[in-house]
């Protein structure tokens, strides 16, 4: 899925100032004593310049390219949506595709490095519908990976999240190992019994996977531009390893607003 | 069996095994979904697949071909309401915005589209343009067009921030200043009080910081105020004649009053216990944040509109609420929460008043110039905003020294992280995971307090980690004044015994969803009577919804 545009989301013009601005106030020393206003307003070139800071975000702008650009007509600004009220005898709730995950371990780079990515994004990735068509790829620089770890977000998720992540992470290795020639897979996590009992025989089979049990402690780039470097613990000692895509296995949440439906009606959310 | 209508909530993996199984036991099946696809093809998390048979789920294709379901993608589910054992509920299907039975796949308009976003159905991996398709194989071309941007929908009163901050842009001051008072009658106010959720929200952090939209709501207010500016609120020629009852001149309260003076109703009165306006605004904000003189302002523009406010006039003492409901067509309860709650610790009660004084009446009586000068140390007790202002007041009254006890760290504290950063900086003392044990006093008045240190152990339901005191930590601060600053709550005193209006167990009311309405005809609630104590721009988002309410009650009549 690629555009023949340059794929940029915000584009920092040099005229639009950069830093938020600061409210200016009296000193601690005015303060004592008194009840004057401490923040004292902005002046009128701060006002301007932090309002021109504004994106003015709304997703369509209305700007009629595509509609002009349509050759069968099939655009429609004035669609209306469909409102319906209905009545129903049961309600069955459930989590819906928002896929909202509980916090992860801020050690583990998620959000700092473009290469370290969720086992939803993952997912995302291997499938043939996704982002990529299934094809492999470091968000960080485009390559194909050579080596990847797959590691627990969540240590102390319970054992049902250790058991059902650990299944997705062999189950996303076994696909990524089919895409990719001679890729090396290491997923690393604290295992609960029934992984061991369930799945470790099958999972040992995986030509290119090997699974380590230990604790993911954090994930780094030493280098500029060299692989992702993990350290996780095992047995009380610490190791490192070096890899060139890190996928965080996370515990699903419930949306707040999904939870929220669930309490009013009475009903478990699924 | 009997066939039934199963609703089914969302449309992932799980929504359509129950829809399948459902389906397949006779029922009628409907599902909504927010998306415009079903998202079922996952990688299961059971079992072991192989290369071929990972993203297949059979149960999908047979949703999708079964005449027994209804799938409504790209729908929201509005409202849903429990009723005799029957869900009655409000659903949207979003426009898409494109006939999909014309389009012919071509691609032309997602090259042409200028506006790149995140994309949601991708994990936010890549970027969708406005308009697109969800999803190669199953997804159908949408225009995705919020309703509003999301500061606004983040802002409980919806304000329309991308206009007015646009406007200040163009130097347009008194237009956005307009746009403001469309909405809110009380933006200097507001543009120096409030703790912004509009801003948490603000796309802008993505790449740096957030706009500061909330101080350039306060400047444009400024701006008025410094040339001097006299606006007049404009009343509609066609007049109501109903009569209705407002309980508080707070922010709900006064936003109701506005927005109903806005519709063209004249006998509206407020009344109000305190001998001023502003609610918690007043009593509670301090003056070094919100200048009365700016408050009084806004509020005297608001009575200006045919606005009776009564001030000193306590209902349940001075007007009973029988009496009010036979006076009134109309009845909105906006009393805030005016108690503090108490410590439950040792020489509380006894030393009530003679030293220890709850959070809300230290700060209304500083406001209202009731305390007497300060003298030798204060203590304040809690982590919230009321906590910091209690402190930031006392030492600007003069106490030799103002302390904070904290039972957890900064990091858990609740209040506003500007503000604590503000208190230590004039120099107030903080201390964190600190607990009070004991209130000492010599019999007559409070001499100081017994603290015992605590440490963080295991998370408790709110998540955060529970402290646990450390034995034989214990030690004490001499102090004049000691300020519990928990919690506030409601005082419902003045509905009166055997009253027929519906309180929870919170000590609060129930209200209607839409109207604000609680379970007596006529008569509405809204702001922290409702919400419990929280921030003044979701009590004026309380008043407006029961402005809303009364004007359609009473022209149902």
């Amino acid at each position: 899925m690629i555009y023949e545009k340059n794929r940029r989301y915000i584009i920092p013009f040099d005229d639009v100032p950069a830093d938020r601005a600061v409210m200016p106030e009296i000193s601690v020393d005015e303060r004592r004593g008194n009840f004057t206003e401490v923040e004292t307003g902005f002046p009128e070139d701060v006002a301007v310049n932090e309002a021109k800071r504004c994106l003015s975000c709304r997703r369509c702008l209305g700007c009629a390219l595509c509609w002009a650009e349509c050759k069968p007509e099939a655009i429609d600004f004035g669609i209306k949506p469909r409102e319906m009220e209905l009545t129903f005898d049961e309600v069955v709730i459930t989590r819906g595709q928002d896929n909202a995950f509980e916090k992860i371990n801020a050690q583990l780079g998620f959000g700092n490095y473009a290469d370290v990515i969720t086992d939803l994004q993952f997912e995302r990735m291997l499938s043939p519908t996704g982002p990529t068509d299934g094809l492999v790829v470091s968000p960080h620089n485009g390559e194909i990976p050579k080596k990847v770890a797959i590691i627990q977000g969540n240590v102390k998720g319970g054992d049902d999240h250790l058991l059902s992540s650990a299944v997705l992470g062999v189950n996303e290795a076994i696909l990524a190992i089919n895409r990719v020639n001679d890729l090396e897979v290491n997923l690393i996590s604290p295992l609960c019994q029934a992984f061991k009992d369930k799945f470790s025989d099958d999972a040992k089979k995986v030509a290119g996977l090997t699974i380590i049990e230990a604790t993911p402690e954090s994930v780094e780039r030493p280098q500029e531009g060299g692989p992702l470097t993990l350290t996780y613990s095992q047995n009380g000692g610490s190791k490192k390893d070096d890899f060139d895509m890190v996928v965080v296995l996370t515990k699903p949440k419930i949306a707040p607003e999904v939870a929220a439906l669930g309490k009013k009606l009475n009903q478990d959310v699924i | 069996m009997e066939e039934k209508k199963v609703l089914i909530v969302g449309g992932g993996i799980e929504g359509v095994r129950a829809a399948a199984q459902k389906a397949g036991a006779g029922n009628h099946v409907t599902i909504v979904e927010k998306f415009p696809t079903l998202g079922a093809e996952r990688i299961p998390r059971d079992r072991i697949v192989t290369p071929d048979n990972a993203f297949e789920n059979p149960e999908l294709d047979k949703v999708r071909n079964s005449p027994n379901v209804e799938i409504l993608t790209y729908s929201d589910l509005k409202k849903a309401t429990q009723n005799d054992g029957k869900v009655l509920a409000k659903i949207s299907k979003k426009s898409l915005r494109v006939d999909n039975t014309k389009c012919n796949d071509c691609k032309a308009c997602i090259k042409v589209c200028p506006v790149n976003m995140y994309d949601d159905f991708d994990e936010g991996f890549t970027f969708r343009t406005a308009v697109d398709y969800f999803n190669s194989t199953t997804g159908e071309y949408n225009i995705f067009k919020e309703d509003m941007p999301v500061c606004q929908r983040t802002c409980p009163v919806n304000l329309d921030i991308r206009t007015y901050v646009g406007q200040i842009a163009d130097g347009k001051y008194l237009n956005a200043l307009a746009t403001i008072r469309g909405r809110l009658p009380l933006p200097g106010s507001i543009g120096r009080v409030c703790p912004h959720p509009c801003e948490t929200a603000c796309n802008r952090q993505y790449l740096d910081n957030p706009i500061s939209i909330c101080f350039l709501k306060r400047y444009v207010a400024d701006v008025e105020l410094a040339q001097n500016i006299e606006p007049a609120y404009k009343t509609p020629e066609k007049k109501h004649p109903e009569k209705i009852a407002i309980i508080g001149a707070g922010p709900s309260g006064l936003t109701c009053a506005y927005d109903l003076a806005r519709m063209g109703y004249q006998n509206i009165t407020i009344f109000e216990a305190l001998p001023v306006p502003g609610g918690y605004l007043w009593v509670g904000i301090p003056e070094y944040r919100l200048p009365k003189k700016l408050l009084k302002r806004e509020v005297d523009l608001i009575a200006a509109m045919g606005v009776e406010i009564k001030y000193n006039t306590r209902v349940g003492k001075d007007i009973t609420m029988d009496q009010m409901r036979k006076d009134f067509d109309a009845v909105f309860i906006g009393a805030g929460c005016h108690r503090g709650l108490k410590l439950q610790c040792p020489g509380e009660d006894e030393y009530q008043g003679k030293g220890i004084v709850d959070c809300v009446t230290f700060l209304r009586e500083q406001a209202l110039g009731q305390l007497p000068p300060a003298k030798g140390k204060l203590i304040v007790i809690g982590g919230g905003n009321a906590a910091i202002d209690s402190a930031r007041v006392g030492w600007r009254m003069g106490f030799d020294e103002v302390y904070i006890l904290y039972r957890r760290t900064k990091k858990e504290m609740p209040a506003n992280p500007w503000e604590i950063d503000a208190a230590e900086h004039e120099g107030v003392i903080l201390q964190y995971l600190a607990a009070p044990v004991e209130i000492l006093g010599d019999g007559n008045k409070v001499t100081g307090m017994k603290c015992i240190k605590m440490e963080l152990g295991e998370p408790d339901a709110s998540g955060r980690r529970r402290p646990v005191p450390m034995e034989g930590s214990e030690y004490t601060i001499d102090a004049e004044i000691i300020v519990p600053a928990l919690s506030q709550g409601t005082d419902l005193a003045f509905l009166g015994e055997n009253s027929d209006i519906a309180v929870n167990r919170w000590n609060t009311f129930d209200v209607d969803d839409e109207t604000g309405m609680t379970n007596v005809p006529g008569v509405f609630a809204g702001g922290d009577v409702v919400t419990g104590a929280d921030i003044a721009i979701r009590a004026v988002a309380g008043g407006k919804k029961a402005a809303l309410g009364i004007d359609q009650y009473l022209r149902s009549r």
